[in-house]
């Protein structure tokens, strides 16, 4: 027996936990879209408050100097550049020219990495699809399923059940058997008219086979005496596309 | 209980095998065609194989419903997994020989050849792969000696690879795989099981998304099939009788499959 109460609460759950990684997703989402603004706009501040303290620096005056400090600093001509315009040492000499091997291996380096970069890529070879044959078994193909429609509709020549009527009629409307589905339809509104599904898709076919104003007639027909809301939407839509 | 529009669609679907509530669908009665012009070949073993809940024992009880009228088959739908109770399981279903004491192989050999059937009989072994090894060697001999023919079903697992063991790799002449239903293949079962019984009120709630989240629930198994959708009428049938007004005749509540789904271990909540 079924403890319906129970089957409910445990689908609550369910759609809970289900919902639970879109839900995780989107607070992460959401949580990004007000950080990352506030990121940016502080670091942007961060960096103007440097720039100012920068610029503060700079325009701050120079402490002046005091007059003990001018008399007591002796400048005096610093000679070691005259060590610089020496002549360099042999050995001293064969170190940079040894330093400088750029010339010889980068180059060898230099010239065999762009023939990589710049090599064309091997044809992709597609791999030749062939059927998998199992050892000793049998092949058995599968055809595309179809619906002995014809049984049923024997089955309605004899029981002339409406609802059996309504089963064919959708049938042949979702497959594209228009006139079938008007005449189904028809049969099956014969039989009981308050099938409101029956009169759409009477109509519907109706459309389909161009007969849009006898559609609209059948549609205002049924209204008047149904009441039926989804007609009306029908027939609004049928009004609305016409006009167009 | 009152009548209820419900209650049998419930019933239709209640798993139990009967060659009467089989369902044709094309791949499958192709499958059936194949094994009933199998069997008509001098072939000695016949293998039929699938996942559980993919109709094989179904298909062999169909088998057995058909030939019977032509010729002796017999049916072991329930392993006999002692190899002397075997014997004499056979002798008794076949020859119709009684005896109480156990029967060697070489005795049931001369017991068939004393016996003269105008076509060889059949012997049909549901759930094969819980007979031993020994057993089996033992039902390769008699095959292998024209006693008899043997169509034999086996699961077939991830795990383990039945069909590869020594007595089937060397001598099944004809081996079929039964596969789960396909979207469409799922649709036509069902549509057909509820129109066979006129239930056409409950056939036409059923459209295209309560069947592609069936088959999505069910990866198109027929056992998981009718497990759910027997769940799922005695949810209806519950409504019917505590809530009505939340019933919509127009197309099966997704709710509700899910809950069916949930109350079958098909989605673990």
């Amino acid at each position: 027996m079924l403890d319906v109460s129970k089957l409910e609460r445990r689908w609550l759950k369910y759609k809970i936990k289900s919902m639970l990684p879109y839900a995780g997703f989107l607070t992460v989402i959401i949580i990004l879209g007000f950080t990352i603004p506030l990121l940016l706009s502080t670091s942007t501040s961060s960096h103007s408050s440097i720039k100012k303290e920068n610029v503060k620096k700079l325009k701050a005056p120079l402490p002046p100097l005091s007059k003990n400090d001018e008399n007591s600093m002796i400048l005096e001509p610093s000679m070691q550049f005259l060590q610089s315009m020496n002549v360099p040492s042999p050995s001293l000499e064969k170190e940079s020219i040894s330093s400088i091997p750029v010339s010889t291996v980068p180059s060898k380096i230099s010239i065999s990495q762009p023939k990589i970069e710049t090599a064309v890529p091997p044809p992709i070879v597609k791999p030749i699809q062939t059927p998998v044959q199992k050892g000793n078994l049998t092949s058995i193909k599968r055809d595309d399923t179809t619906f002995d429609i014809h049984e049923l509709e024997e089955r309605f020549k004899n029981n002339s059940n409406p609802n059996l009527g309504l089963y064919i009629a959708r049938y042949h409307y979702d497959h594209g058997n228009y006139t079938e589905s008007y005449n189904y339809a028809l049969k099956t509104n014969a039989i009981n008219s308050t099938i409101e599904e029956s009169w759409l898709i009477f109509t519907k076919s109706l459309v389909k086979l161009g007969k849009e104003d006898q559609a609209k007639k059948t549609l205002q027909l049924y209204i008047s005496n149904s009441n039926s809301q989804n007609a009306k939407n029908y027939l609004d839509t049928l009004g609305k596309e016409s006009h167009k | 209980m009152e009548y209820s529009l419900f209650s049998k669609p419930r019933d239709l679907f209640i798993d139990i095998v009967n060659p009467k509530d089989y369902v044709q669908i094309d791949s499958v009665s192709h499958m059936y065609q194949s094994l009933k012009t199998s069997v008509q070949k001098p072939l000695k073993m016949i293998l039929l194989y699938g996942r559980p809940g993919t109709g094989k024992s179904m298909l062999l009880h169909k088998l057995h419903h058909d030939l019977s009228k032509h010729q002796k088959v017999c049916m072991i739908d329930i392993p006999v997994i002692d190899e002397d109770d075997f014997l004499r399981v056979l002798a008794h279903k076949i020859y119709s020989y009684a005896s109480r004491e156990s029967l060697s192989l070489t005795n049931f050999l001369e017991l068939s050849a004393a016996v003269n059937y105008p076509v060889i009989p059949i012997v049909l072994l549901d759930e094969a792969q819980l007979y031993s090894s020994s057993l089996m060697e033992k039902i390769r001999l008699i095959s292998d000696a024209r006693a008899l023919k043997f169509v034999i079903t086996l699961h077939k697992t991830d795990n383990e690879d039945i069909i590869a063991k020594e007595h089937f790799q060397t001598r099944i002449w004809e081996s079929i795989e039964l596969q789960n239903a396909s979207y469409e293949e799922l649709k036509i079962y069902i549509q057909k099981k509820l129109l066979k019984a006129n239930c056409f009120d409950v056939a036409n709630m059923i459209n295209d998304k309560n069947i592609k989240l069936i088959n999505k629930l069910t990866r198109g198994n027929y056992r998981d099939s009718n497990k759910l959708m027997f769940a799922l009428f005695s949810l209806y049938a519950w409504y019917e009788e505590h809530n009505p007004s939340k019933i919509k005749y127009n197309a099966l509540n997704k709710k509700w499959i899910e809950m069916a789904a949930i109350h079958t271990g098909l989605i673990r909540a």
